[in-house]
């Protein structure tokens, strides 16, 4: 067979192998960081620490840009409903959209950023400077040690981060419609209530759980899979960020379709 | 160190429960308020859902919290939440209406003595309130729908009928309408002047009837006068003297008639004869026909006449020589 054949065969071959090669790996991860749970002993001291790291230093990040969404929101809604809808929708328009969508989707992917790639590049750095190695070494299960506290924290902290980001970006988006849209409190407040479903604060909870799940699993993945030194650590840290925004864009879609 | 991080962690994550909590506990408009039931009973209620306003007089007084269809299907019910210190009237019903035209519906606590042409349900079981849903503006849509239908079939055959020369027709009508127009304002023009007139001559007239029932009234005044002093017995009796007068003029009317009878049958009888002696005359019979008829008797009559006449002269200027008067 000649060669301009055989080299796009082997090229589609490697890639396939290689997804189902990392598609495998990340199952035997998860299957692993399960199977590690049971070592409390070991990942309980952790626990906190990943949790400060993942939660409480994401806060003002997340924070700020909901800040920003909410007034961008609120600003666009009112240029998109002046004169042929009442200006209380804004409130609709803002609580709903932060809520269902802008509150857990924009902290998931900033969180994807800021969590991911700092958990893949510890993970790397600590896979290429063989520490990880002195952790099995020293009888001590480092998916237990290093990615179920991370796994935990995210799933935990993530929920936190994304009531908090709707609730400031919802306020912010409140006080743009206050001083710069005429509009009054109990304007807002009523566009706020009037198709307020208690389920819209459970969606947006289970979509939080479910990006902090991917963001820091996918983040402890890519680091624990990291080679080839400080170059191998930058590109699993690119992969994390890249991979964990798509798989939360595709699981944003699937809550969605399934949830709603 | 530690410690300081897990009261970081732990404020992070009370705070954000306790955002979560209270947030969705005040969108829900639930927070620390007490509330009674109410419940509804409709045919239908539109758009109406769960968490939708329920209002007295225009103010939000609670929720509505279920809406269900009943197993046999033939009433929807409703089951509200309201302030307990709200009074509703003894004949309370719920209207349920659109709040806006943007899809939120409302449940309105009224008196059913305001608005009492709807059909509202009357559905069994103790206070139950009587409800009826306004209809929906999807069937006023498809209401107005149907009108523009209509309205375009109507359109449609105007235009079938309305031909060129239906359209220059119309237009000759117009003219004829406005010289009409024209001639009713011409008459009219010319019915005021004339009533102009009319008006002042019934003014004379009225002034005239005005002057003569003063003088009527004055005539009255006399014949009063007249009456109180008695010449209208004299009058009559004056009258009645007339009235024999003119009975007697007419008896001897009368008695002249025949004579005058008398005298025509006489002149006819004259004019007879004298018709038959002028056919005498005329057929030259008789002495005075003969004379007329012969120029010398004529003349021999002129002459006797003449001799006549010198003898009366004669006579006349010597009567002693023709008469001779002697008594003894």
């Amino acid at each position: 067979m000649p060669d301009f054949v055989m080299r796009p065969l082997a090229s589609a071959g490697r890639g396939t192998v290689k997804t189902l090669s990392s598609v495998g790996r990340a199952w035997i991860l998860f299957a692993g960081t399960a199977g590690a749970l049971r070592h409390a002993g070991i990942w309980g001291p952790q626990l906190v620490p990943q949790l400060a790291r993942i939660g409480v230093a994401s806060v003002p990040i997340a924070l700020f840009i909901a800040t920003f969404t909410g007034i961008v929101m609120s600003l666009q809604a009112s240029y998109t409903l002046t004169g042929t809808i009442p200006l209380y929708f804004v409130g609709v328009l803002v609580g709903k959209t932060m809520m269902l969508e802008l509150g857990p989707v924009l902290t998931g992917l900033t969180l994807a950023g800021r969590v991911g790639a700092n958990i893949s590049a510890e993970l790397g750095t600590m896979r290429v400077t063989e520490q990880v190695d002195a952790l099995e070494t020293l009888a001590y299960d480092p998916l237990a040690y290093l990615v179920v506290p991370r796994v935990i924290a995210g799933i935990v902290m993530f929920p936190i981060v994304v009531l908090l980001a709707m609730t400031v970006g919802i306020v912010s988006g409140w006080f743009t419609a206050l001083q710069l849209l005429d509009m009054s409190s109990p304007e807002f407040v009523k566009g706020l209530r009037l198709l307020f479903e208690p389920w819209d604060v459970w969606f947006a909870i289970i979509k939080s759980i479910s990006f902090g799940a991917v963001v820091t699993g996918v983040g402890c993945f890519y680091g624990l899979q990291t080679e080839r030194g400080a170059e191998g650590v930058g590109r699993s840290a690119t992969q994390t960020v890249v991979i964990a925004s798509m798989i939360i864009l595709c699981l944003d879609a699937f809550w969605a379709a399934t949830l709603l | 160190m530690d410690r300081r991080r897990e009261i970081m962690v732990g404020l992070v994550v009370v705070l954000g429960i306790a955002v979560g909590v209270v947030g969705t506990i005040w969108l829900q408009d639930g927070w620390g308020r007490d509330r009674v039931s109410l419940r509804a009973a409709s045919t239908s209620v539109g758009q109406l859902m769960e968490g939708a306003s329920v209002k007295f007089r225009g103010v939000a007084v609670g929720r509505v919290e279920s809406v269900a269809v009943v197993p046999s299907g033939e009433a929807v019910l409703i089951d509200m939440s309201v302030r307990p210190d709200l009074i509703i009237p003894s004949d309370a019903a719920v209207l349920i209406a659109p709040e806006s035209m943007f899809g939120d519906w409302q449940a309105e606590i009224i008196r059913r003595g305001d608005y009492d042409t709807h059909p509202y349900l009357e559905y069994p079981g103790e206070g139950v309130l009587p409800a009826v849903a306004l209809p929906d503006f999807s069937r006023l849509t498809a209401t107005a729908d149907e009108i523009a239908q209509n309205l375009t079939t109507i359109s449609e055959r105007f235009e079938v009928a309305f031909t060129e020369e239906t359209a220059q027709n119309l237009g000759r009508a117009i003219d004829n309408l406005g010289e009409v127009s024209d001639q009713f304002s011409e008459i009219i023009d010319q019915q005021a002047e004339r009533f102009d007139a009319l008006a002042e001559r019934v003014d004379a007239s009225t002034q005239e009837l005005g002057a003569a029932a003063r003088a009527a009234r004055v005539s009255f005044e006399r014949v009063d006068a007249i009456v109180a002093d008695g010449q209208v017995q004299k009058l009559f009796a004056d009258a009645g003297a007339g009235v024999e007068n003119l009975r007697r003029l007419t008896e001897n009317m009368d008695a002249s008639l025949t004579d005058l009878q008398t005298a025509a049958r006489q002149a006819d009888a004259t004019f007879s004869r004298l018709d038959a002696l002028l056919v005498a005359l005329q057929d030259e019979d008789g002495s005075l026909g003969r004379l007329l008829a012969d120029p010398s008797l004529a003349e021999g009559a002129l002459d006797a006449v003449a001799q006549m006449r010198d003898l009366l002269l004669d006579i006349q200027q010597n009567p002693r020589r023709y008469l001779s008067f002697s008594i003894f």
